[in-house]
């Protein structure tokens, strides 16, 4: 009986039955000829790869609200009703759209945004959310898929900018994370920065200047042109791409630099860590980095979910609003894509201690810029707020949307891991037609 | 003979004419070889097979140096000291290479690096044990043969001191973190892709794909040996314990959903039946809980799993550790990748892998006799240069073997190797069972401390995160930051009495200079130009004489040329 039991908990990694039927037909009649992921130092090696993927630079702002927040709160308020709350809703500069009065300067620049009000997605726990949200949510292949950011990272590559492709601005600690990356390879994991400060050993020791480290550089890549005299290229090539990265993360070393915001800045961004970390992520994309995730912690409201959110929103609204009017400002906006989420919404239903607790059943997110319809709400929940009563989209139809913005065709393109095809947005899915430019 | 190599190496006008002396010696493989070692049969084997398989000029030997730098990687973990590289160029007996193949497998290194070796390979970085680092240790010092090893890893006895860490394999894997379950899939992949070299994984939810060889009652076989295993929490050290199996393992596949069993099964092996036991009957020795013993079952799948796979007459795993051991010398499986043995994915030398794996279970699985094997051939000692008429090396296919792989350094490897480079420490060699002469056991202490934090400091920098195999070398940013910043690295080009820029300060003259440091950093001398390099540069500024020895002997350590194993 012992055994049964660990037979049962294995069942729990097995695929679904009905799965891979129509995919595998799929897999069959594909060539390997559409190889993108690469292993080792493919990804390093061959910038003529992400020389022939690169779009016109399209660029990713992945604001990250960790812990989930309501939608009820926000993009899809429901005053009056059973489970509507205390707030009430505003008018948006979209006429008959109405978001919640926690989002008043958001409401003003409504028309650049494009919202969707049906997702129903799977897991309502963090753990199992917050890495299926991100990574798409795709079958159960007994592989792991990477991260969003990691996906843009391997099929854009890290474009002209020479600096990392990924990165991630969020409080507390920094570090590469390349759990991100899943299948991909560490090498397409986030860089991340803690509190929006520097990943470490970035700043050169004060014992050396600016010469004496250009000094010290010429002379390893002397030695490095001799040896790669009469050898393959591919070590050297490798080596070479690295140091250069790093050097040009070192001479950018003022994109961590908080102390140089304009105190007009910091007042539209908000003197709080979301406000300084957007400013740095708006830093990140200025300076070229292909795709940047900000992040905000604490939004896991089961107690007294309406103050929570009554000091939560006003932050997000400032930090959000801001950057968007920004990058549109600046002419950014049509080539960077915007998408504010968490990994699930909060419960209609309110609980004993006053909170709402995790509800994947029927929530909201909103997007702006690159490849999508400005002045858009898709999809809809009944009266209540309880379902949505309209198609439900999945994290897949957002993984196709997102990638179509991004001009990557999410049908056809794959990764190829160990000569396995795998789709890279879930196969069951599509992306929203009424989102899309 | 060695006009001949002259030939190749200095003059592509006669290298056809030299080919062609070559291949005739091919008849008698003995006459390739340069006076410089002696081989053993299976290196003379070795290297006929890879003749005939090449398909062009191959590279010609490397020089002493080269050698020299190479083997003690391999062998100790690190580059020879500059005492030890100048004393083997003294050399000149033909069979100075044996001897130094032979002296380091003979020391004291030699476990330790093994360890390290096989602790990175076979736990992929889930963590560290005392106990486990300690059996490894152990068992590379006695040269306990590889099926014993896999016995003892594979079915972990908590009473055998010696090497009841082993269980750290199993540990480390069934570990729980947090809501994370523990990894049972990830331990049945594991054994199949470490000891018999094919990888289940895709073969987990139904028949591979892609792969006719791998079924998924492979998986589901493997599965029924070790899915009932669980971590005991009564030892202070690494242990495990199984459940009474008490059926076959049901599995269906996702495509047609057809109910299939299995008992304990190796795969494409045979099934072993599951026997019924009447309740109390199913012990040959009955657990006690006074003594807090669990008994002795009369059907323990992990001692099935012992006995049946780590067998001569099991082909896969004698194949597996062959490859494997091929890889670690040569930067290449015979069969790439290492865990995709079978039939659609052979291996680029079918006759070598043969014959490499008769001679394996004839020596009784003897590791150290294996490597001194691999080391002895001329493939092995290949230059790491292309060969003539080569302007673009991307055309040579890396499993000709025509010219030596470049592999990656373990973060290990390259702290042994920096200590011992810029003088901060001869190597580790501390002897982990007790003093040396003249060393007390404080002062040993301590420096097993510190080399504890700079291993850390290295691995930070340098080593895959959990799980991911370090088969390949893969530069990273991370790295590249390290190298360029980090203060405690930095502060080992300081001048400091003893280490290596002190050494260099205190020569007269750039021509010494240059050639102290190229041979105490990368094990060779400098060229003319390399000489002509330090000369300008340090002339330039002699006032800042002692500042630039120090960017010198950095840019070398930074260099490509240091960072892998060439």
């Amino acid at each position: 009986m012992a055994f049964k039991q660990e037979v049962n908990m294995t069942n729990k990694f097995r695929c679904p039955q009905q799965e891979h039927q129509i995919s595998r037909r799929r897999w069959l009649g594909t060539t390997v000829g559409t190889t993108v992921a690469s292993w080792g130092l493919g990804g390093l090696i061959q910038p003529s790869v992400a020389e022939s993927l690169r779009r016109d630079h399209k660029q990713v702002l992945f604001i990250w609200i960790d812990g989930g927040m309501s939608q009820l709160e926000s993009w899809d308020p429901k005053p009056n009703t059973e489970f509507g709350g205390p707030f009430r809703s505003i008018p948006t500069s979209l006429p008959g759209v109405y978001i919640s009065e926690l989002l008043p300067q958001t409401a003003q620049i409504m028309h650049k945004l494009a919202v969707v009000r049906s997702l129903c997605t799977q897991d309502n726990s963090h753990s199992a959310g917050v890495g299926r949200i991100q990574r798409g949510d795709p079958k159960d292949r007994g592989v792991t898929y990477p991260y969003f950011g990691s996906a843009v990272a391997n099929l854009l590559g890290p474009g002209e900018s020479a600096l990392p492709a990924y990165v991630w601005v969020k409080p507390g600690s920094g570090g590469f994370k390349h759990q991100d990356a899943g299948f991909l390879g560490p090498q397409y994991g986030a860089l991340a920065f803690g509190d929006g400060q520097a990943p470490s050993n970035l700043s050169r020791p004060e014992a050396f200047d600016a010469l004496d480290d250009q000094a010290r550089n010429r002379l390893r890549e002397a030695a490095n042109r001799r040896y790669a005299q009469n050898r393959r290229r591919k070590v050297t090539d490798a080596n070479t791409y690295v140091f250069d990265t790093a050097q040009t993360l070192m001479e950018r070393s003022d994109l961590f630099d908080q102390s140089t915001f304009t105190r007009q800045e910091l007042q539209r961004y908000g003197e709080h860590d979301l406000g300084r970390h957007m400013l740095v992520g708006r830093r990140m994309l200025e300076a070229g980095v292909r795709f940047v995730k900000v992040n905000s912690y604490g939004w896991d409201t089961h107690g007294d979910n309406f103050n929570g959110h009554a000091s939560l929103m006003p932050r997000f609204d400032q930090a959000f609003s801001a950057i968007v009017r920004d990058l549109s400002e600046r002419g950014m906006l049509e080539n960077v894509l915007v998408i504010a989420m968490s990994e699930f919404g909060r419960t209609p239903r309110i609980n004993g201690h006053i909170g709402r607790d995790h509800w994947p059943e029927a929530w909201s997110l909103a997007m702006a810029g690159c490849g999508l319809q400005s002045g858009v709400v898709a999809g809809a929940t009944n009266p209540l707020g309880t379902w949505v009563k309209s198609e439900e989209y999945d994290i897949g139809h957002m993984f196709h949307t997102w990638f179509h913005a991004l001009g990557i065709d999410a049908r056809h393109r794959e990764y190829v891991i160990n000569g396995q095809p795998l789709p890279i947005a879930h196969e069951d899915c599509h992306a929203i037609k009424e989102l899309l430019i | 003979m060695k006009c001949l190599l002259v030939f190749v190496l200095r003059d592509k006008c006669r290298y056809l004419l030299a080919w062609f002396f070559l291949s005739l010696a091919l008849s008698s493989a003995q006459l390739l070889l340069p006076a410089a070692f002696s081989q053993g049969p299976i290196a003379v084997r070795i290297d006929e097979l890879i003749h005939q398989r090449a398909d062009g000029t191959l590279s010609p030997l490397a020089s002493d140096e080269a050698f020299l730098r190479r083997i003690y990687l391999d062998l100790v973990g690190r580059i020879p000291t500059l005492a030890e590289t100048r004393e083997f160029l003294t050399r000149r007996s033909p069979q100075r290479r044996a001897q130094v193949v032979d002296a380091l497998l003979a020391s004291d290194e030699y476990p330790l690096r093994m360890a390290q070796l096989f602790d990175v390979m076979l736990n992929e970085r889930r963590g560290e044990h005392v106990e486990w680092r300690g059996f490894l240790r152990q068992a590379f010092k006695e040269n306990r043969p590889w099926d014993r090893i896999t016995r003892e890893i594979l079915n972990p006895d908590v009473t055998q001191n010696i090497s009841r860490g082993a269980a750290f394999f199993y540990t480390g894997r069934l570990k729980r973190y947090g809501q994370v379950p523990a990894d049972v899939p990830g331990l049945v992949r594991d054994i199949g892709r470490m000891f018999l070299g094919v990888d289940v994984q895709c073969a987990q939810c139904h028949d591979h794909l892609f792969i006719d060889d791998y079924a998924q009652v492979d998986y589901q076989g493997l599965l029924a040996f070790v899915g009932n295993t669980y971590i005991r929490t009564d030892h202070p050290f690494p242990a495990v314990a199984e459940k009474q199996l008490t059926e076959k393992v049901q599995f269906a596949s996702v495509f047609d959903g057809e109910q299939k069993k299995t008992g304990p099964r190796l795969p494409g092996g045979v099934e072993f039946d599951v026997p019924k036991f009447e309740p109390g009957e199913e012990f040959l020795v009955p657990p006690d809980k006074k003594k807090k013993t669990l008994g002795v079952r009369k059907f323990s799948t992990l001692r099935i799993l012992a006995a049946e796979l780590p067998r001569s007459d099991n082909r896969g795993f004698a194949r597996n550790i062959v490859n494997r051991l091929w890889w670690v010398m040569m930067g290449r499986g015979l069969v790439d990748p290492l865990d995709l043995h079978h039939p659609d994915n052979p291996p680029s030398h079918p006759e070598l892998l043969e014959t490499l794996t008769d001679a394996m279970i004839a020596h009784q699985f003897d590791i150290k006799w294996f490597l001194r094997e691999l080391a002895l051939s001329g493939t092995y000692q290949r230059s790491s240069q292309l060969p003539g008429g080569f302007s673009d090396g991307q055309i040579l296919l890396p499993q000709s073997y025509r010219v030596a792989l470049e592999r990656p350094l373990s973060a290990e490897q390259l702290l042994q190797s920096t200590l011992t480079a810029t003088g901060v420490e001869q190597s580790w060699s501390i002897d982990p069972t007790g003093a040396k002469a003249g060393q007390d056991q404080s002062t040993i202490a301590a420096k097993e401390e510190q080399q504890q934090e700079w291993i850390k400091l290295f691995q930070a920098a340098f080593a895959n995160p959990p799980k991911e195999p370090e088969i390949e070398i893969a530069p990273s940013v991370r790295a590249a930051l390290f190298l360029m910043n980090d203060t405690t690295f930095l502060g080992w080009f300081e001048s400091r009495p003893g280490n290596l820029v002190h050494r260099l300060a205190a020569l007269d003259g750039d021509r010494l200079v240059a050639e102290e440091l190229y041979l105490t950093v990368l094990t060779r001398r400098p060229s003319t130009d390399e000489i002509l390099e330090v000369h300008t540069y340090l002339a330039a500024d002699p006032a800042e004489r002692t500042k630039r020895l120090g960017y010198l002997a950095w840019a070398l350590v930074t260099s490509t040329e240091f960072c892998v194993n060439h």
